[in-house]
């Protein structure tokens, strides 16, 4: 058993490297898969031994004149065994795709490559092809179709999962954690799709390798990288609301370096829900998004590699001020993202990686008086990340891998909101050991202290493993610890609205703050003592996630999980004086503690070659710990619709706000053989949720309180020629519902596009 | 300006009139009417939204509890409205105290409700979303009052008072109609009750 593999990736080019010149043989043949298209990775193996190469249209020419079995292996693919007899017969090997998507390589969850099927975690991977069924440009649009995921809107487009918003999900490219959020939420829209070649999707608090955030779990995003091939690609893709995509994507490779260059210029007109008010719900906006990846050998033992992103918006827009003012906005944001890696292997049984990572965040947003052009407000956030980390991984024995990383970070932030320039520092270290004790048995520890500038020390466990009854049937439990370090903003923060005439401070500025308010005169009087107010401590999660794997026959696959977080110290405002005016200076408290717990299940079924369908389940149960108690004791009340006082009942209480107890979908894939066109169809469902409180007690207990559930029916077709161009044709949201609960919805969206292999032409 | 007081809520039910035996007091013990004020207008001062400057000062609405009107300010007034802010008649030794529960269960003045009068800069019923009688809702922008809370009051008569209020906006509408930017606000409809014979029983 040899599951647990430093090397898996590296394998196909391996393959590729190591082959010798074979002669022409009379008898080539082609493996391809279900739709006639080369499957180019894919590696035959004669009696156990690594052979043939396949040529750029499968084409494979044996020199082997005897064998007994032939055994041809590709990733996403059923592995096929030949006798020699057959092998010599055939000349066309159609490989079956999987059923589901198991044998996915994943980075995210050990850090080292694994497939879906060994991992004892809850994951999920998304391949390119699966990404773009969406028909999506934006993150956010591919995202927002997976089980037990929900896009919303909260200072941007959040994502939610396990019930947790955006705040507790680290979002990582190339496995590098991308900066940048707003009031916690990181905006998915930053983020184009047209050159990701796979999403993997972790479920799970996985603090103990990531620290802080990956409270919830994690999403990674690949971005492709094609190897030694020469690639030119241009695709431009137009959908509703005056969008436009234009994508450039250039790879050059040779034997030792690859150099990918990739462009995506983005721009939507945006929409309005609200027509009769002054504003659109989306404003149109511009983005650039320009990408450059080198990677090379140095040598056999020595590989680096270097990631260079960046992205720059500029949205307009009107907005009226509560002083019935018209207002003008520009805002800007930019992204930079520079991440050189050096990768040595000494041998076989080790491999060091020193990474680097370092990230500028800023927005800027100017608001001024239409009538006068007079600056009404200007904002400015910088933020500054930097990380350089080294990984060591040692394969101590075939069924022992073990990873140790040690880190250091710097993160400085400067805004208008804040008092001067402001730096954390942190380091850390996480230890891993992957094990497979027995064949059936694996497991994963984990275990990660960060030590930090601002919240002092914390250790994140986690413990996972996987128990496989059969090749067909395997069970996984883990259970590990998650946590969120309070933000800048909870720190630092320095904020006075001036047209309602309250404060907010951060927890290191509270007391400055109040002795300051006192000074002037303002305070009427202090709640909370500003030197009793505490130090501001982590937010905090125990987790326990337990799942199935199930192959029922080779055409279906059933995968379940059950989780429950448990989170404490959440971090919310609270007053800590009262002011003269009437008003409150807030600062920033671990109080709350909630629950999340639920179930997604995904079931696939693979008809025939041609036809699949999916359906994919999840309960989501929320709830507010304090809000129970209160329950409890009976100090919760409610006007009714009548407008009567009455005390709020567990029955009435429907958890957290905007959390659907249920959803899910249904997904329909065709592929027309006659004329190669693609069918993606899919029912994506929100069950109902709560959208804002309405009787006053600021919790969800009210009918009236609940949006109603929705379905959006969204649809794709592609059609891919024999010379490699690609139309794209769909909608999403066809029955066109409107969701005003959810402002993330525009209403029915259609789309076309087209991509084009410049290369294939300019080789012909 | 009118003073919209209207009674509403009668509800005469007599408690031991027919049962007691004549050694218990003499008189039927009646229960209280709940007096109930519709769109008592107490606008804020208008405030400049984009300056923070105010624009125009609007006067408190002082209101006694006793008369069940609105009387001037050299008057015996009970308490004060503007805004979101209630003050009570310090100077008259009118006390208030913040107690949770069902308006109608309370029927005596809990032993641990502490009473406080207003001070120059300090408000006996809290001012502040969560704090006094409202919260604000920042997702819709309403202020609500929070539902189980009600006031306490010592009058300038020396009695007992328990008031909720019901609503901040002009019409007394259901919560989910308010319009933060159509509906009026700053109009107080709420209901009390009046124990006048000065005991500490509703």
């Amino acid at each position: 058993m040899f599951r647990i593999n430093l090397i898996k990736v590296v394998i196909p080019f391996c393959m590729v490297l190591f082959t010798i010149a074979v002669l022409a043989s009379p008898q080539p043949k082609k493996v391809v898969d279900q739709n006639g298209q080369p499957v180019l990775h894919a590696s035959i193996w004669v009696d156990g031994k690594l052979h043939l190469p396949i040529e750029e249209d499968g084409t494979v020419r044996s020199s082997e004149t005897k064998g007994t079995v032939v055994k041809i292996v590709a990733l996403g693919f059923e592995t096929m065994q030949l006798s020699w007899e057959e092998w010599q017969k055939r000349e066309k090997i159609v490989l079956q795709e999987k059923s589901g998507i198991l044998d996915e390589v994943v980075v995210a969850a050990t850090r080292t490559d694994r497939t879906v099927e060994s991992l004892p975690l809850p994951v999920t991977v998304l391949n390119s092809e699966k990404i773009q069924q969406t028909g999506g440009l934006r993150l956010s649009d591919v995202l927002q179709e997976q089980t037990g995921l929900q896009i919303v809107s909260q200072h941007g487009t959040g994502l939610q999962m396990q019930g947790l918003d955006s705040d507790y999900i680290l979002i990582l490219l190339d496995g590098e954690p991308l900066i940048g959020r707003t009031a916690g939420t990181f905006d998915l829209n930053r983020l184009s799709i047209s050159n990701i070649e796979r999403i993997e999707i972790l479920r799970g608090p996985s603090s103990a390798i990531y620290g802080s955030e990956a409270m919830a779990g994690v999403i990674n995003i690949i971005t492709k990288s094609s190897g030694r091939e020469n690639q030119l690609d241009v695709g431009l893709r137009h959908r509703s609301f005056n969008t436009w995509n234009p994508t450039g994507n250039l790879n050059l490779g040779s034997k030792k370096w690859n150099t990918s260059l990739f462009y995506d210029y983005f721009e939507t007109g945006g929409f309005d829900l609200r027509p009769e008010t002054i504003g659109q719900t989306q404003n149109p906006y511009q983005a650039h998004t320009a990408q450059v990846k080198v990677s090379g050998n140095l040598s056999e033992k020595w590989q680096s590699s270097l990631f260079v992103r960046a992205y720059q918006e500029n949205s307009t827009g009107e907005m009226q001020s509560s002083g019935n003012e018209i207002l003008d906005m520009n805002n800007s944001r930019s992204d930079l993202n520079i991440n050189p890696t050096l990768r040595f292997k000494p041998s076989q049984k080790f491999l060091i990686s020193l990474r680097g990572m370092s990230s500028w965040f800023s927005t800027n947003s100017v608001t001024r008086f239409q009538s006068d052009q007079s600056f009404f407000d200007i904002q400015n956030f910088d933020q500054f990340y930097h990380r350089t980390e080294v990984q060591t991984d040692f394969q101590a024995t075939p069924t022992h891998l073990i990873t140790l990383g040690l880190g250091q970070l710097i993160e400085t932030v400067d805004a208008t909101r804040y008092e001067d320039k402001n730096r954390f520092d942190a380091g850390y270290f996480f230890l891993q050991h992957q094990w497979d004790p027995k064949p059936k048995v694996n497991l994963v520890t984990g275990l990660r202290g960060d030590f930090h500038s601002q919240y002092g020390e914390r250790l994140s466990p986690k413990i996972a493993g996987q128990y496989k009854f059969s090749e067909n049937f395997s069970w996984q439990a883990s259970i590990g610890a998650g946590f969120k370090a309070p933000d800048f903003r909870q720190i630092l923060l320095n904020f006075n609205n001036a047209s309602s005439g309250y404060y907010v401070f951060g927890s290191n500025l509270a007391e400055e703050g109040i002795r300051r308010l006192e000074n002037e005169g303002l305070i009427a009087r202090v709640l909370i003592a500003p030197e009793n107010l505490g130090e501001l401590k982590a937010e905090s999660s125990w987790a326990i996630n337990s799942g199935l794997r199930w192959k029922i026959g080779s055409k279906i696959l059933v995968q379940g999980n059950l989780f429950r977080n448990q989170i404490t110290n959440l971090i919310e405002t609270a007053p800590i004086a009262q002011l003269k005016s009437g008003q409150n200076a807030f600062s920033y408290f671990n109080i709350r503690s909630v629950v999340t717990q639920g179930l997604e299940m995904d079931f696939n079924y693979a008809w025939n070659n041609h036809l699949s369908f999916s359906i994919g389940y999840s309960f989501l149960d929320s709830r507010d710990l304090d809000v129970l108690e209160r329950i409890a004791s009976g100090e919760l009340f409610q006007r009714n619709s009548q407008n009567q006082t009455v005390r709020v009942t567990r029955a009435d209480y429907g958890g957290l706000f905007n959390r659907s107890r249920h959803s899910g979908n249904v997904k329909i894939n065709y592929h027309h053989p006659k004329t190669g066109i693609d069918l993606a169809l899919r029912g994506i469902y929100r069950g109902k949720f709560g959208f804002a409180d309405l009787n006053g007690n600021l919790i969800l207990d009210d009918k009236r309180e609940y949006a109603p559930g929705w379905m959006s029916l969204n649809i794709n077709l592609t059609k891919t020629f024999s010379n490699g161009i690609q139309l794209e044709l769909g909608g999403t949201n066809l029955l066109n519902i409107e969701t005003p609960a959810q402002p993330n919805n525009p209403g029915r969206m259609l789309f076309t596009g087209i991509q084009l292999p410049l290369m294939n032409f300019i080789k012909n | 300006m009118k003073t919209n007081l209207k009674s509403i809520f009668y509800l005469l039910i007599f408690f031991g009139a027919f049962a007691c035996d004549t050694t218990d007091d003499a008189q039927p013990r009646v229960e209280l009417e709940a007096i109930l004020v519709a769109d008592l207008a107490a606008p804020n001062d208008v405030i400049d939204r984009n300056t923070g400057e105010v624009e125009k000062v609007n006067p408190f609405q002082y209101f006694s509890l006793e008369q069940n009107a609105i009387v001037s300010e050299t008057d015996d007034w009970d308490l004060a409205f503007k805004g979101t802010t209630i003050r009570t008649n310090s100077s008259k030794n009118v006390k208030a105290a913040i107690v949770s529960g069902i308006f109608e269960e309370i029927n005596q003045v809990p032993t641990s409700a502490t009473f406080a009068t207003d001070s120059e800069s300090t408000f006996a019923i809290p001012t502040g979303s969560g704090n006094g009688w409202y919260n604000y809702n920042s997702a819709t922008f309403t202020v609500t009052p929070i539902p189980g809370r009600v006031i306490l009051v010592k009058t300038t008569g020396g009695n007992y008072s328990k008031i909720e209020i019901l609503s901040y906006y002009k019409g007394n509408p259901p919560a989910d109609q308010i319009d933060p930017r159509a509906t009026p606000s700053g109009h107080y409809t709420f209901r009390y009750v009046l124990q006048t014979d000065g005991s500490k029983n509703f």
